[in-house]
C-alpha cells in the first residue's frame, strides 16, 4: 500500500475494513445476481419482493465501492440506508406475508443469509466511527 | 451434479479455511503455501465450470439453468479476487479475507447441488 497508515481515505480499506469490504463484495455479487435473475424470468410472480433485492443489491454495491474508495459521505449514507432497510423490511416481511410470496436478502432480518445482513451495517457504521477517530499526521 | 469434482471442492474448500484460520490465529499474512492451495482449489472449480456446463447440455431436466452457470462461474471467480485482495495486508486481515472467500465456497457448491436437483429455485 502506498498510502500511509494515517490517510483517513485509505483507512476504511485497512485492516479489519479488507475483511469488511469482502463480505460487503460477496453480498453485493449475491444480491445483485439474484435479483437480476429474479426480474429477468418471474418478475410477475413477486414484483415489490424483486425490486426490494434490487434495491439491497444497489446498496452492497455502492457501500462496497465507497468503502473501497473511502468515500466516508457515500459509504455512511448507504450503510445508514441498508441498516433501515434490513430493519424495515425484515419486520414487513413478517408482518406483511403475502406482500412477501419470494423472500429477498432482508426477509426476517436476512435469516437466509444466517441473519449475516442484520449484523453487517451494524458493523460497517461501527468501523467508519472507527476510523473516523485515526488522527491525521 | 454427478461425480466427485463437489464434494471435492467442500474438502478442500474446507481443509484450505482451517488451516487459514490457524493462519488468522498465528496473525500470520497469507503465505506461499496457503495461495498453492488456493491455485489447487482453482482447478477444482474451473473443471466443476466445465463438467457442470458438459452435464447441464447433456441433460433435459427441469431446472434453473442461468441461475447455475452463475454459481458456476462465480465460484470460479471469488478466489483469485479474494487472493489478490488479501495480498496487501502484512498480518491476519489478509488471512481472513481468503478465509471469508473460502467458507463461501461450501455454501455456493450446496446451492449448486439445491439448483440442479429441482425446479423451485
Amino acid at each position: 500500500m502506498p498510502e500511509p497508515l494515517d490517510d483517513t481515505d485509505a483507512a476504511t480499506r485497512q485492516g479489519p475494513g479488507r475483511v469488511l469490504i469482502t463480505v460487503y463484495a460477496i453480498f453485493a455479487l449475491a444480491a445483485t445476481a439474484r435479483s437480476l435473475e429474479q426480474i429477468a424470468t418471474k418478475f410477475h410472480v413477486a414484483p415489490l419482493a424483486f425490486l426490494l433485492s434490487a434495491f439491497a443489491g444497489i446498496v452492497y454495491v455502492v457501500a462496497t465501492i465507497s468503502l473501497i474508495r473511502g468515500w466516508r459521505r457515500v459509504a455512511r449514507i448507504t450503510i445508514t440506508t441498508e441498516a433501515v432497510g434490513v430493519v424495515v423490511i425484515g419486520a414487513a416481511s413478517l408482518i406483511f406475508t403475502s406482500a412477501f410470496p419470494k423472500p429477498t436478502v432482508w426477509s426476517g432480518f436476512g435469516y437466509g443469509y444466517a441473519f449475516v445482513p442484520l449484523v453487517l451495517p451494524f458493523v460497517g457504521l461501527w468501523w467508519l466511527h472507527k476510523t473516523e477517530a485515526v488522527p491525521a499526521a | 451434479m454427478n461425480g466427485p469434482l463437489p464434494a471435492l471442492v467442500t474438502i478442500v474448500s474446507l481443509v484450505l479455511a482451517a488451516w487459514a484460520l490457524v493462519q488468522v490465529i498465528r496473525n500470520r499474512p497469507v503465505g506461499r503455501g496457503l495461495l498453492v492451495g488456493v491455485g489447487v482449489l482453482e482447478v477444482a472449480l474451473v473443471a466443476l465450470l466445465i463438467t457442470g456446463i458438459v452435464q447441464m447440455l447433456g441433460s433435459d431436466h427441469d431446472f434453473s439453468r442461468a441461475t447455475f452457470v452463475g454459481y458456476l462461474v462465480g465460484a470460479v471467480a471469488i478466489p483469485p479476487v479474494a487472493a489478490a485482495w488479501s495480498m496487501d495486508e502484512t498480518d491476519r486481515y489478509g488471512t481472513t479475507v481468503l478465509l471469508v472467500a473460502l467458507l463461501v465456497m461450501p455454501v455456493m457448491v450446496l446451492r449448486l447441488q439445491q439448483i440442479w436437483a429441482g425446479p423451485v429455485a
